[in-house]
């Protein structure tokens, strides 16, 4: 009984810690879908799979991690039954399709206009932006969630960036930031 | 290409943390004298400052989190097919033999481990940014592009080395050979390594002829994270492929270790463990 006691126990666990990466996931989902619904029923069905897996990662282990390869390989699955998405053109970057640079820059403003200039980036680049810059994992990790080398990684995250500049104007320009010592 | 278009590639990995060591040191030198790259640095560093800034960039909608909570209520949720894993190194033989070495190591330090000086908590991603250290050092080590600065193949003189030198105490272990037997592998020496804003301890190692490479720091700075993780004799390692090499992780005593190698050993190894005492063995049995 003890045993079964904690096994309940670590399953409850497991599934708070899984439900509190709810957020990072939906966005995830959001940057390889860009709809919200579909957003939606990729993330219920990552947790379908997760909760349902005969493989639960231990309590020391990348439970972030282990749920953001799921999602992905999820929605992997999911495209190749459907048809290709079309490549997305770089050059709907143009900048007057977003809000005017000039604009003040209040927090909420901002938001919208990163996400627009989000929404607007080629696949590939979205994912490694919203993993690394919004969700903080490593390059590597973010290699291991998308499938390619922490080379590819580093170089999408590059271009995705410039792109973002470009997207957004000039940013903060005042403030300079320091080379560390 | 320029100078100035090989370190412009680097501003990523230079602003996320993830170029370390010399390569950092450089890249800072060359920026500060470097007005157009200081410039490219500056606007990359205003994105980044943006996404942050405008972070939580999405909340999942209240129906959403209805419809998980259902489902993490649900003492049986929907079957589904296994999920993917992260790649299962163990699956292979050189994997094990991987672990057995991380393994032997783990016990035969973890007896000798004393932390000196605590530090501040390991940042986020300090143990991405440790293993693919030890990724780096142990290429450029294999390249003889990084001298060691204490070469011995006395444990004694290479912790030796070590003391006051790095936050923390490095005693490492003799192993115990038997009479006609002969080591697995032998102690080649050691050096400093940059890490954060102080040094981790860099031990080489070889088997076969085959580097083999140990990193250690303070467990206050790096926790393992990551992996395919394994429990072993009340240890847990993290076993993970970076630029091609495997990389086990794990903490003991106060003390972070990262151990790569490329595996390219013939022969079983897993007798390694052998060399041990016989309770030692025990803990290690399966591997």
């Amino acid at each position: 009984m003890k045993g079964a006691q904690a096994r309940a126990g670590g399953d409850e666990a497991f599934r708070r810690s899984a439900v509190a990466c709810l957020d990072g996931l939906y966005g995830f989902a959001l940057a390889l879908t860009r709809d919200r619904r579909a957003a939606e029923d990729l993330v219920q069905e990552t947790y379908a799979r997760a909760f349902a897996a005969a493989r639960r990662p231990q309590p020391e282990e990348n439970l972030r991690g282990w749920l953001f390869t799921i999602l992905g390989n999820t929605w992997k699955n999911e495209r190749k039954r459907k048809r290709p998405e079309p490549v997305a053109d770089v050059e709907r970057l143009a900048p007057s399709r977003l809000p005017d640079p000039e604009a003040a820059l209040d927090r909420r403003e901002l938001r919208e206009r990163l996400r627009a200039a989000l929404d607007a980036l080629p696949d590939a680049f979205r994912e490694v932006v919203v993993l690394r810059c919004v969700e903080g994992f490593s390059y590597q990790e973010v290699a291991s969630i998308v499938g390619c080398p922490a080379g590819t990684v580093m170089s999408r995250l590059a271009r995705a960036r410039a792109l973002l500049r470009h997207s957004l104007g000039p940013l903060h320009a005042s403030r300079p930031g320091k080379v560390e010592a | 290409m320029t100078p100035c278009d090989a370190l412009r590639r680097l501003v990523s990995p230079y602003l996320d943390g993830e170029l370390l060591g010399e390569d950092r040191a450089d890249f800072e030198a060359h920026v500060r004298g470097c007005a157009a790259c200081r410039a490219s640095l500056e606007q990359e560093r205003a994105v980044v400052r943006a996404v942050q800034e405008s972070l939580p960039l999405y909340e999942a909608p209240a129906s959403l989190r209805e419809r998980v909570a259902e489902l993490a209520h649900k003492p049986e949720a929907v079957p589904a097919p296994p999920p993917p894993s992260l790649p299962s190194l163990l699956g292979t033989r050189l994997g094990r033999v991987a672990l057995a070495v991380a393994a032997v190591l783990a016990i035969a330090l973890a007896a000798a481990m004393l932390l000196r000086a605590p530090r501040a908590a390991s940042p986020p991603r300090a143990a991405g940014a440790f293993a693919s250290l030890a990724v780096d050092t142990h290429l450029r080590h294999a390249r003889g592009q990084l001298p060691l600065e204490v070469r011995s193949e006395l444990p004694a003189e290479v912790s030796g080395f070590f003391d006051g030198r790095v936050p923390f105490q490095l005693t490492l272990p003799a192993y115990p050979v038997g009479p006609g037997e002969r080591k697995p592998y032998r102690l080649v020496g050691g050096r400093l390594v940059a890490f954060q804003d102080d040094y981790a301890a860099y031990v080489a190692y070889q088997m076969d002829e085959r580097p083999i490479s140990l990193l250690v720091t303070s467990s206050e700075r790096v926790r393992p994270e990551g992996g395919e993780a394994v429990v072993q004799g009340g240890l847990t390692f993290h076993i993970e492929s970076v630029s091609g090499l495997k990389v086990i992780t794990w903490t003991d005593k106060g003390l972070t270790y990262a151990l790569a190698s490329d595996l390219a050993v013939t022969g079983s190894r897993s007798c390694m463990v052998c060399h041990g005492s016989a309770a030692e063995r025990r803990r290690f049995e399966g591997l």
